[in-house]
């Protein structure tokens, strides 16, 4: 199996009345690796454990391979569950808490053991089999318990926040660890994180969940560079995207403010004519903003560096924007390049870069033709 | 403000070397980390500077007097712990405001000045909102910045910061850290901050020192330990992935110098960047063992050979980054090997795939193979 559809699913706790989860519709498909991001109490987590059948759906369905799975438990649904902390046997070995799933299920000792041995081998296991999780460090263990969750072969895989707290020494690895194991057995799995970084990392589309909503969901590539709304934009992204005030010029361009009089940006496609002579929220990436030390014509405005923040292969750059709220912008440049607190910067967006907010809500510009 | 130097400090817990015979200085007004992982000591030298453990040998020195002997409280310092440490019957208010209100320093401040004080750190740090609250009524992230607004109220002569953001989520922890830099800028202080992160050491410091099992395994700027790290343990605590290492043999033969590691890797080394103790003896077929060590934006992936330097290697995992691929191959058993792309370079690769892999010349530091594992696979 493999497809999930979670169709039109509410979560309510009626003691604290409030709703966890609203009126979620989206489908997992098959073999694919969904991460779903969000805030804390957003709702992710509510939503692993309705998929996982650790927590009742208050109203609407999920459906695994077209069949509804409401009322089956836990166990029916043969659902792979590993959360971040490592929950695992202290009294037994390695080698038996991984079999543990499989002896449960009463499978016979010879099938046990190639089905131990094989999973041990992927995970890099097969050396510590005989030792106790206690004796392993951090990494090690977790790959023990991803192990035991993924033995049985479950129709899917759920994660929860399984490595977000590790060191980065063994982050690395444990990310191609994940996906690695996600290729190679053919999993369909759903990955639950608030962390940006990791679920641009390991997924094929990310759903993005707050306020028990979704917001978007789509391909990294898709979230980045066309984010459904404001909230979209500013959570995925480190550093954030800034948010400059701006005011639509005509269909073509929006005009900034400065004390050196107003500088003029030219935007990718047209906005519709009820916008002009308003304000709006440009939008710019860190990343994808250029620096210069010239002036540089259209589409660029000057900056005052405050604070340079070194972060190996990039600098991160601080600085007062001179637009007449004085906004405080973030601007990532190659670390070889040496700028000093104090000088003062051209910033070029190029028209393809900026996104533009009425409110949380995108302004999208016709393209042309 | 004042200089801190530790002159060769030692600390014995029972038989066991918590720190051993470090020395350093950090100068007026500047920013020093203490970078390394859980159980390095750097708490312990924290606190001795503090004067919450007493030192085993050696001298601490403020401004040039030593205060080995002087109780914490003769210290003219602030601490934020990991801890937090608040006083859970106070108010946030009164917490931040505590160290205003100690005697020894004979502040004696007006109510108003006082208030004036507690919220602008509170406000600057974000959590102004939060004045009338008790400890308990804040999550973890909110504790741990109001223990660093009772750190930073105070302009004492050092500050001492022990993982003040550690706690905060990423996203937090970003903004605070800027935060940090820009009151360390405005105000000129003295800090010795300790951290596991070495984002964040990279990010705030002057000077690094990277310490190890009580030791001090490097200092420097955090360009000289980003680039140069002086050993295998210092490059795989720095970046994110770590360094790649991959061990095995630097071999004197008829075309010059040659590494060999594992049965795929046979690569020509400039001799100039192998430092000289770990060359092999002169004479052809001389060999000596070596951990090469290259960071992920210096292995280069394609489909084609691009050099004779060039080797190929099954792809073990691709994962994304916002504008970049992260490619990783299985070098050896249970070892990764990373290696950063640009978007697009080389795509729609399936796991399996045999790719070209290639080091920059210019990127490869060799070092002793330390007996401590550089990777837990």
């Amino acid at each position: 199996m493999s497809r999930v559809d979670i169709d039109h699913v509410w979560k309510v706790y009626p003691r604290a009345n409030t709703a966890a989860v609203k009126d979620l519709t989206f489908t997992v498909n098959h073999k694919e690796f969904l991460v779903i991001l969000g805030p804390s109490g957003g709702g992710k987590s509510s939503t692993l454990r309705m998929l996982a059948g650790l927590e009742d759906i208050t109203r609407g369905e999920i459906r695994f391979d077209g069949k509804v799975v409401n009322n089956l438990g836990p166990a029916e649904r043969n659902v792979a569950l590993a959360f971040e902390s490592y929950a695992l046997y202290q009294r037994l070995t390695v080698y038996e808490n991984i079999a543990f799933p499989l002896r449960a299920k009463g499978m016979k000792q010879p099938e046990v053991h190639r089905k131990v041995t094989e999973i041990a081998e992927r995970f890099a296991l097969t050396p510590v089999l005989k030792k106790h999780p206690s004796s392993l460090a951090g990494g090690q263990q977790q790959r023990v318990s991803l192990a035991r969750a993924l033995v049985r072969q479950p129709n899917l895989t759920l994660l929860d926040e399984p490595i977000s707290h590790m060191d980065q020494r063994v982050r690395a690895e444990m990310r191609a660890l994940i996906r690695h194991i996600h290729d190679t057995m053919g999993n369909t799995t759903v990955y639950v994180t608030h962390d940006q970084a990791e679920a641009i990392a390991l997924c094929d589309r990310i759903a993005i969940i707050n306020g028990g909503m979704l917001q978007q969901i789509g391909t990294v590539a898709e979230i980045w560079n066309r984010p459904a709304n404001k909230f979209v934009a500013f959570f995925v992204g480190e550093p954030a995207m800034n948010f400059v005030t701006g005011v639509v010029q005509d269909g073509r361009s929006v005009v900034i403010p400065t004390d050196q009089g107003a500088k003029v940006f030219r935007i990718a496609g047209e906005i519709d004519g009820r916008y002009v002579g308003r304000e709006i929220t440009v939008g710019v990436r860190p990343q994808q903003i250029t620096v210069s030390r010239e002036e540089d014509g259209e589409n660029t405005i000057p900056g005052r560096v405050r604070l340079i923040e070194f972060r190996g292969e990039i600098t991160v750059l601080t600085m007062d924007l001179s637009d007449a709220k004085k906004t405080e912008l973030k601007v990532v440049v190659p670390a070889t390049e040496r700028y000093a607190p104090g000088e003062v910067l051209w910033l070029r967006w190029p028209s393809e870069i900026i996104h533009l907010f009425d409110g949380e809500v995108p302004v999208t510009p016709q393209q042309p033709g | 403000m004042a200089e801190v130097r530790l002159d060769n400090v030692t600390k014995l817990y029972g038989r066991k070397t918590a720190v051993n015979g470090v020395s350093f200085v950090c100068k007026e007004g500047e920013f020093l980390s203490i970078l390394g992982p859980t159980g390095a000591g750097k708490s312990t030298i924290l606190k001795m500077i503090a004067g919450i453990e007493n030192v085993t040998s050696g001298q601490i020195l403020f401004n040039g007097r030593v205060v080995n002997d002087l109780p914490p409280q003769e210290r003219n310092v602030s601490m934020a712990f990991e801890t937090y440490n608040l006083y859970p019957h106070m108010k946030v208010y009164d917490n931040i405001a505590f160290p205003l209100r100690a005697p020894r320093w004979g502040l004696k401040l007006s109510r108003d000045k006082e208030r004036e004080k507690v919220e602008e750190i509170a406000n600057f740090l974000g959590i102004g909102d939060l004045l009338d609250r008790l400890p308990q009524q804040l999550s973890g992230g909110q504790k741990q910045r109001v223990s660093l607004a009772r750190a930073l109220v105070r302009k004492p002569e050092v500050f001492l910061l022990d993982e003040p953001i550690a706690h905060l989520d990423a996203r937090l922890k970003f903004t605070t850290q800027t935060l940090l830099k820009e009151f360390a800028t405005n105000y000129h202080s003295t800090i010795v901050y300790v951290t596991h992160d070495y984002r964040e050491a990279l990010a705030l410091s002057d000077r690094i020192i990277v310490l190890r099992k009580g030791r001090i395994e490097q200092e420097g700027s955090p360009e000289e330990v980003y680039y140069s790290p002086a050993s295998d343990f210092v490059g795989r605590l720095v970046g994110e992935p770590p360094m790649n290492m991959i061990d095995g043999e630097l071999e004197d033969g008829v075309g010059g110098l040659v590494f060999k590691g594992g049965d795929s890797i046979i690569l020509r080394v400039n001799r100039d960047l192998v430092r000289p103790m770990q060359l092999p003896p002169q004479g052809q077929g001389m060999r000596q063992r070596a951990r090469l060590g290259i960071r992920c934006e210096y292995v280069k992936v394609s489909r084609e050979r691009l050099s004779e330097d060039a080797f190929q290697l099954p792809v073990y995992a691709v994962v994304r980054e916002a504008e970049s691929v992260l490619f990783t191959f299985q070098v050896q058993e249970g070892k990764l090997l990373h290696a950063r792309t640009r978007d697009g370079d080389v795509s729609g690769c399936e796991v399996g795939e045999k790719l070209w892999v290639e080091f920059d010349r210019h990127n490869m530091f060799f070092f002793p193979i330390t007996t401590e594992r550089a990777t837990r696979l």
